[in-house]
Parts: C-alpha cells; sequence; structure tokens
C-alpha cells in the first residue's frame, strides 16, 4: 500500500455478475415489501370457505388457501413478516454485539474478562434450545422467537469486533490518539468502528440467511408467528395436510424462503469478496 | 524545571521495569534519555503521560508544572495530552488511522482540544503542515500516500499545533534513513528554537545525543546511571556502562584531538 500514490480503487472482481443479480433480487425484494406495505389493499386474513383451494385465476393470481385466503397476498405480507422480523433480530443483535465487542476490546483488563466470560455464557446455549425454553417460559410468539435470536447472535458480533479491536488498539494510531488527548469513546467511534464494520456486515450478510430460516423453521413448528398472521413457515404449515392435493400451496412459500435466503448468502459472499480485494490492497 | 519525575517505579507482575527513576526536564532543554533497547526509557516517557499499559503497575510523582499529574482525573488527564505534553512516536507508518485523510487528523486534534470555528482548524492544520515544510495539499491525502519522512514531518507538526510545552520525542529517527532522519531532527531543533518547548528525547544514538542534545540521561536496566551536561558525560564519563556505551558508539572519534562532544581538547599546562 505504501507504493500506490492513488486513492485504491477496489477492482471489479469477476465475482462481480453475483453482486449484480442480488442486488436486483434485493430490489425487487424490496419493492415487493414496500408495496405490500403501502398499497396491497386485500386482507390477507379475509376468509372465504366457498372459495377454498381454487386454482389461479384473474381474482387469486396464485389460488387460494385451505381457508379461501388469497396466497399472493398472504406470501407478499409473509416477506414482510418473514424478512422486517429477521432485520429486527440482526439489527438488535449487532446494536448489542458491535459496543459490547467495542469496549471489551479496547479497555481489556477485568473489563474485557467479563465481558467475555457473560459472551461465552450465552455462546453456550444452541439456538434451537434457547428458542424452545423461551416459547416455553414466555409463550410462543414472534416476539419472543426474535427475543431468542438476538440472545444467540449478539454474542458473535461482540466476538468478531473484539478480536479485530484487540489487535487494532494496539497499534500506533491508537496510541497516538490517546496522547492527542481524544476521548475513548470518540478513538472508538472514528478510529476503530470504520475497521471492524466491514467484518460485522460480511459475517451480518451471511448471517441473514440462517436467521430467516430460523424464524420460517420456528413458525412452521408453531413457536414464531401465530395465526392468523401471514409467515412464510406458519404458511408452509398451513398447507401441508393439502400436498397431494396442492402442492403448490407448499411450493410458493417455500420457494420464497429459498430465494430470498439465497439471496442473503449471495450479498454475503459479494461483501466478503470485495472487502476481501480490499483489504488485500490496502496492506 | 518544567517536567519532574520523582522515584518513579514502573513494574509488571514478574519484575520491575524502571526503578527509581528521578529526573528533570528544564524549560526550553533538548534533555536526551539514552539507553539500550529494554532499558525501559520508553516505558518511562509513556509513564509521563500516563500512557502505560493496564497491566503495568506505577509508583512515584510525575509534575508537570509543579502538578502532580497521577492525582488527575482521566478528563483532566486528556486536557493536558496533546495541549501541554505532546508526542512523536518512532512509528510514522502507524501512527496515523489508515481510512482518514491527514486533514482529518488535524481537524480533529484541534477540535478535542476546543478550536472552534471549523475555518480555522482548517486554516491552522494548513499553515501547521506549511511551518515543516509540507505542502498544504498534503491535508487532503491519506496516510499511505504519502512517504516516511513527510509521515513525521505531520506528526510533529500534529504536536506543535496546541504548542505544547514538553515535546517527548521516542526515537523519532529509528525508522527513517539517516538523511531524512538528519532532516527531522534539524527540523525538530529549529521548531524548538522557535516554540520554546523542551525536547525529552529519547534514543540511542549518540550522534543525535551530541549535535541536538544540553543534558542527558543514560539508563540501563530501569535505572539512571548517569546523569549531567551533554560535555561532562561525553568528554568525561564517570559510570563503567557509560564508558562502554560511548565507546560501542562508532563514529564518535572524530579525527584530531577532539573530544567525543566535539570540544578541542585542552592540555592544561
Amino acid at each position: 500500500m505504501r507504493e500506490l500514490s492513488t486513492p485504491a480503487i477496489p477492482k471489479r472482481s469477476k465475482h462481480s455478475w453475483q453482486g449484480i443479480i442480488a442486488f436486483l433480487f434485493v430490489l425487487i425484494t424490496v419493492m415487493a415489501s414496500i408495496y405490500a406495505f403501502g398499497w396491497l389493499k386485500y386482507d390477507p386474513n379475509t376468509t372465504d370457505l366457498g372459495d377454498r383451494l381454487q386454482e389461479i385465476s384473474m381474482l387469486h393470481p396464485l389460488g387460494t388457501d385451505h381457508l379461501g385466503r388469497d396466497v399472493l397476498t398472504r406470501l407478499l405480507l409473509g416477506g414482510q413478516q418473514t424478512l422486517g422480523y429477521s432485520l429486527l433480530a440482526l439489527g438488535a443483535a449487532l446494536l448489542i454485539g458491535i459496543p459490547f465487542g467495542l469496549i471489551s476490546g479496547y479497555s481489556r483488563g477485568w473489563i474485557d474478562r467479563i465481558f467475555m466470560r457473560i459472551a461465552d455464557g450465552f455462546l453456550s446455549f444452541p439456538d434451537t434450545i434457547v428458542a424452545i425454553v423461551l416459547s416455553g417460559l414466555l409463550g410462543a410468539g414472534i416476539g419472543n422467537l426474535v427475543l431468542a435470536i438476538v440472545i444467540v447472535k449478539w454474542v458473535n458480533y461482540a466476538r468478531l469486533v473484539r478480536s479485530t479491536v484487540l489487535s487494532e488498539a494496539q497499534k500506533d494510531y491508537v496510541q497516538i490518539a490517546r496522547t492527542n488527548g481524544l476521548s475513548p469513546a470518540r478513538i472508538m467511534r472514528r478510529h476503530l468502528l470504520p475497521h471492524v464494520i466491514g467484518h460485522v456486515l460480511v459475517l451480518a450478510s451471511l448471517d441473514l440467511g440462517k436467521i430467516i430460516l430460523l424464524i420460517s423453521a420456528f413458525s412452521y413448528i408453531g413457536l414464531g408467528a401465530q395465526p392468523p398472521t401471514p409467515e412464510w413457515g406458519a404458511m408452509l404449515n398451513d398447507s401441508r395436510p393439502y400436498f397431494q392435493s396442492r402442492p403448490e400451496l407448499m411450493i410458493y412459500p417455500g420457494l420464497a424462503i429459498v430465494s430470498v435466503v439465497l439471496l442473503a448468502n449471495m450479498l454475503g459472499d459479494y461483501l466478503r469478496d470485495r472487502f476481501d480485494v480490499k483489504r488485500e490492497v490496502q496492506s | 524545571m518544567i517536567l519532574s519525575m520523582e522515584q518513579v517505579t514502573i513494574r509488571s507482575r514478574e519484575k520491575t521495569i524502571v526503578d527509581g527513576v528521578s529526573l528533570t526536564v528544564h524549560e526550553g532543554e533538548w534533555f536526551a534519555l539514552v539507553g539500550q533497547s529494554g532499558s525501559g526509557k520508553s516505558l518511562l516517557s509513556q509513564a509521563a503521560g500516563r500512557m502505560l499499559p493496564p497491566n503495568l503497575q506505577m509508583d512515584g510523582r510525575i509534575k508537570l508544572h509543579g502538578q502532580d499529574l497521577l492525582s488527575l482525573s482521566a478528563r483532566q488527564m486528556r486536557d493536558i495530552r496533546g495541549r501541554k505534553l505532546a508526542y512523536v512516536f518512532q512509528d510514522y507508518q502507524g501512527s496515523f488511522t489508515p481510512f482518514r485523510t491527514i486533514g482529518q487528523h488535524l481537524d480533529e486534534y484541534q477540535k478535542v482540544h476546543g478550536v472552534t470555528p471549523a475555518a480555522i482548524r482548517k486554516q491552522q492544520g494548513m499553515e501547521a503542515l506549511k511551518s515543516v515544510g509540507l505542502d498544504p495539499e498534503l491535508y487532503r491525502r491519506y496516510p499511505f500516500q504519502l512517504s516516511g519522512g513527510q509521515l513525521q514531518r505531520v506528526s510533529i507538526a500534529m504536536a506543535l499545533m496546541l504548542s505544547p510545552d514538553v515535546l517527548i520525542a521516542d526515537e523519532v529517527t529509528t525508522a527513517l534513513d539517516s538523511v531524512s532522519g538528519h532532516r527531522i531532527l534539524e527540523l525538530l531543533a529549529q521548531k524548538q528554537r522557535e516554540t520554546g518547548c523542551a525536547i525529552l528525547f529519547i534514543t540511542h544514538d549518540w550522534r543525535h545525543v551530541r549535535q541536538y542534545a544540553s543534558r542527558l540521561a543514560v539508563m540501563q536496566e530501569g535505572r539512571i546511571v548517569e546523569t549531567g551536561g551533554k560535555h561532562r558525560i561525553l568528554d568525561h564519563p564517570q559510570h563503567p556502562y557509560t564508558r562502554q556505551l560511548i565507546q560501542a558508539a562508532p563514529t564518535l572519534r572524530k579525527p584530531g584531538n577532539l573530544l567525543p562532544s566535539g570540544l578541542q581538547e585542552v592540555t592544561g599546562q
């Protein structure tokens, strides 16, 4: 990096088509969610038992389910639930994990020891168990599921941030910042946070897929979104008895989950490549 | 007397690294602290700004203008760092946060010490660059776009920007080639004449001591073995360790009858 006389511009890697497709999908998904949020006027919970298990028609583009509810409407609003709660859980985990890791890695000593023992404690619970225990204690519901995910996931971020900060804080520029009279909060925010944010973004986008799967899976077994809330996992479960006669009822939400998880992982891969390239150029 | 250390002892869990060191730095002087690597001189200088790593323990008193630094709160200490006591370190590459421009560094430094408004900060930052012989254009550059000598100049500009009373220069030339190192020291000497700040100069290079220092102290394994004026120590070292160090320095003996400090030897009648 020392020889470079121009700012490092990351080269376009051969994976960039992946990124473009991923971003296109993100755009479509986000637009669908916005549409569902802002303009969709149909009630996903209107039941019409006379119209149950209908084929594709102009009135119901993807047909109706076993209670005569419009599948497309439920799919769109279900996306909002699944994605929204996944992002909520991820955001909360980041909000807890990043400051935790920053403070722990920067102050070291006994603060670090206490923080990391707490983190180890949380790490010893597998996510499935935490979710099941929490819903057993607090009752099944999407809120408790999000809480369980946050409890399990924040530790990863705290540890990732801490390990980066631990090595960065030893470097001279942090010492210089201290000798210049900068406060610890300012050093963490301005001089250390930008270092870790790239890694965190990559880990977060890879985690997003797992969280979506987790939320869908728990809704499928009835510990997440409660009926009649439309949610992809719950929709899968609802249509299970009709798999022989109307398999497409399971295929729609299943496909939705698969494509969104795939998209999240592609995005994560793309970001990882991108950030690795940048690191290579800089160091 | 501007900076004084009294009986400063620094220990880790296993051993004592600095053992009962006392020294004083007077106003406007160039005080050199000489010693081998590992003799504790860098730790001693870090102790002055209360910058020691948390696993080390320190006893003793360190006074700046007669005020005991160890009794100050963390916030008061932050005000002193940079404003009254500034540091320049050896590793110029690592001295700057890689993703922030030179200008952002200069700006932030003034901002935390309450220099407002932003336009003044920018102007002062550019002037600081000019004052160390750099192009104000560099204000917008990133650290990795500058050469080592340039970066070390920026460090000096930054350290001297708020005119501190004491500048602690920790092996500032070690990572530079000898020509750049010489230029940096010339610059330091010139800035010292302009601002009148005292310099605590940590080095193991006797050539720099001879050329710039006014007084010096020799450190060996955490103790100061000898302290005094430059000519006294260089020409008439008392302690065997000092003698050994001076003899080991390759370039000190000048041709002719000059003494190690560059003075002419007078043979008394």
